[in-house]
């Protein structure tokens, strides 16, 4: 997953980035209104972390400028004003929730993945499919009843297709949003941990719950 | 002492002095010509009286002078009278006793038939109005012949009347309008009365001798006085919350402070024990930013048409409980506004809102009507939020008011929303009730009064 963050205060911006990383998202990071609004309309971003109080250009008008150009990624904005009229005018511009600071970063890793797991159209926290249980709060997995352990790219990379089950996720999108874009990029990686993954979710093949399209990418069933 | 304007008072009786002066010239001299007017006519008159007389008392004389018979009027006997006659005739002429060395000098000679007016001087530069009559008189042999009786009347004793009218028309006027200043010096000092007032009663506010202005204004100035009032009233109300708030801001920090001191003075302060201290004094700061910041009522503010602002907030609750879908039903009398700071009414109504959609099973109604009442000129507003949840039992109404509200009760960061939302409303001098709604769940009804 791709995440966007949109702080100017360093300290909170570093911890925010080091905790989603940790969390295992990819991140992209900027300090102001013009350098955000500029990577949410050109990187491949799945979900945005805004502070509205930004230097040059306010969070507001930076989420404005996205969805005007179409971009329906879904935001957070992070609000230091606890009040109704600076959450309506957030959300009214564009943005999906919010959260006010100071908060603890469980809290915005929970309304991250919340918006996540809605806008691919998931309305439980828990996601289905085959015999395959992923609970996107625990980050486990289970298959047929049984927990699995999956390693946090295994993890990352299963998440990444059962949030967005029944649509064809090509190799290039699953190497531009797992990695950081300053890493190799190597499609057959990718190739490697889908291998991986199928074993470990499917020992004797038999559920496929992983479909290969050739020359197309991958997909997961949609219950 | 900064440079003033001329004061009200200076304006107005410095214009109303020039208007009297100028009505006062104009009644003084229309009344004066009246007045001269009317005597010339009268002196006239009399001077036709005395030319018929003296033409009906008249004969042809031996010499062929026409002469009157007999003097009726005296004075054309006495020299120096002031009345004066004389006849005129192709054959010598007659002229009164009392002209004699007068030097009496009318020029007009009209045609028989004709008469003229005319302003002559005497010898001793006296004047005089004379009267000129052409006639033609018939002679027993049957011829005619032409006169001019004239007769001549000195102005110089009604000149001197008219001198007299004048200086009593000038006294008067002049007496009339010093009378109507002063009285209206007095109508203005009466009336601006209570702008004195305001202005001492300001003054004494700003020294601190009294907090708010008295009662009993005049129609005109009491809207203002009430918007003072209100807006003084607003200020001392937001300035003893900021207080309260600051206090219990500061005494409520206190625990967590203490706390994290014995932690450190122990060595205990690791970062599992400091955490929850950190936590406690985050949601106390967050608790009592959300009870002080808000606009509070003014006389200042404007109406706010209500129905866009509950329309975002629902289209902003909808997003932020995405996964809990609500049916909302807004029902708004059209064109229904109320006199609030936009930021406080979001946070009213976002706080009742946001109370019904945490509680709610799947429906809220929210009803916006007027409020309102006799003693009102603009009507109130109500408003009543209905949710389908288990409601809240009377027990723990009150409760749920005042959560939060005392400095030293342990504060959570959640349930605080309608303790916020009554206190706004207090601000605004409007209540919060707490009921039963049709929908099964609570009704929390706001009402905000008219002014």
């Amino acid at each position: 997953m791709r995440l966007l963050v949109l702080e100017d205060e360093p300290a909170l911006r570093e911890s925010l980035v080091q905790q989603f990383r940790g969390a295992g998202f990819t991140i992209d990071q900027a300090a102001d209104g013009v350098e955000g609004e500029f990577a949410g309309l050109e990187y491949p971003v799945d979900v945005a972390v805004v502070d509205l109080g930004l230097p040059l250009r306010s969070g507001l008008e930076a989420i404005r400028a996205w969805r005007k150009a179409g971009k329906s990624f879904p935001v957070l904005i992070l609000t230091a004003r606890d009040s109704w009229q600076e959450k309506v005018a957030g959300l009214d511009a564009g943005a999906d929730d919010y959260v006010t600071k100071p908060f603890r970063f469980e809290e915005v890793l929970a309304r991250v993945q919340a918006l996540l797991r809605r806008s691919g159209g998931w309305s439980q926290p828990l996601l289905r499919s085959g015999g395959v249980e992923l609970d996107t709060r625990s980050q486990q997995v289970r298959v047929n009843g049984a927990a699995i352990e999956l390693t946090a790219f295994e993890y990352r990379l299963l998440e990444y297709l059962m949030l967005r089950a029944g649509q064809v996720i090509s190799k290039s999108e699953l190497t531009e949003k797992l990695y950081e874009q300053d890493f190799e990029r190597d499609s057959n990686t990718i190739e490697v941990f889908i291998g991986r993954l199928r074993k470990k979710l499917d020992p004797d093949g038999k559920r496929q719950p992983i479909e290969t399209l050739r020359g197309r990418g991958y997909r997961v069933a949609r219950e | 002492m900064p440079r003033t304007a001329p004061s009200l008072q200076a304006r107005l009786l410095v214009a109303l002095a020039l208007l009297l002066l100028a009505a006062a010239a104009i009644a003084a001299w229309s009344l004066e010509s009246w007045y001269r007017d009317l005597g010339l006519r009268a002196r006239e008159d009399v001077l036709e009286a005395q030319v018929i007389a003296l033409i009906s008392s008249a004969d042809i004389g031996p010499d062929g002078r026409l002469l009157p018979q007999n003097l009726v009027e005296p004075r054309l006997a006495t020299p120096g009278s002031g009345l004066y006659a004389e006849i005129l005739g192709a054959r010598g002429s007659w002229r009164s006793p009392s002209a004699l060395g007068s030097g009496l000098n009318l020029a007009a000679e009209p045609a028989a038939g004709e008469r003229r007016f005319e302003h002559a001087r005497l010898a001793d530069g006296s004047r005089v109005l004379g009267l000129s009559l052409g006639i033609r008189w018939e002679l027993a042999d049957g011829g005619t012949r032409d006169f001019v009786v004239r007769a001549a009347e000195s102005l110089e004793p009604w000149y001197g009347e008219i001198a007299r009218v004048r200086a009593w028309l000038a006294t008067g006027s002049i007496l009339l309008g010093l009378f109507l200043l002063g009285g209206l010096a007095f109508a203005l000092r009466f009336a601006l009365m209570p702008l004195y007032r305001l202005e001492s009663e300001i003054m004494d506010i700003e020294a601190g001798r009294r907090e708010r202005l008295g009662a009993e204004w005049p129609r005109e100035l009491a809207g203002v006085t009430g918007n003072l009032n209100a807006l003084l009233t607003g200020e001392r109300k937001r300035l003893e919350r900021y207080r309260a708030t600051l206090g219990n801001l500061a005494h409520s920090l206190k625990t967590p402070l203490a706390a994290m001191r014995i932690l450190l003075e122990r060595g205990q302060a690791e970062p599992a024990a400091l955490a929850p201290q950190l936590d406690r004094m985050q949601d106390i700061v967050r608790h009592q930013l959300k009870r002080a910041v808000f606009g509070g009522s003014g006389a200042t503010l404007i109406d706010l048409a209500v129905q866009e602002p509950l329309e975002q907030l629902r289209g902003a609750l909808a997003k932020v409980y995405a996964d809990k879908p609500v049916r909302v039903t807004l029902a708004i009398a059209p064109g229904t506004a109320y006199p609030i700071d936009p930021g406080d009414f979001l946070e009213l109504a976002g706080n009742l809102m946001d109370n019904a959609w945490k509680y709610c099973r799947g429906e809220i109604a929210v009803r916006v009507t007027p409020w309102t009442s006799a003693e009102w000129r603009r009507p109130g507003l109500a408003i009543d939020v209905e949710d389908d949840g288990h409601g809240i039992p009377p027990v723990e109404r009150q409760r749920v008011l005042e959560r939060g509200v005392r400095a030293d009760e342990s504060v959570a960061g959640q349930g605080i929303g309608l303790s916020v939302a009554r206190e706004i409303a207090s601000a605004y001098s409007g209540t919060l009730e707490i009921g039963d709604g049709r929908l099964g769940g609570a009704r929390v009804t706001l009402r905000l009064p008219g002014r």
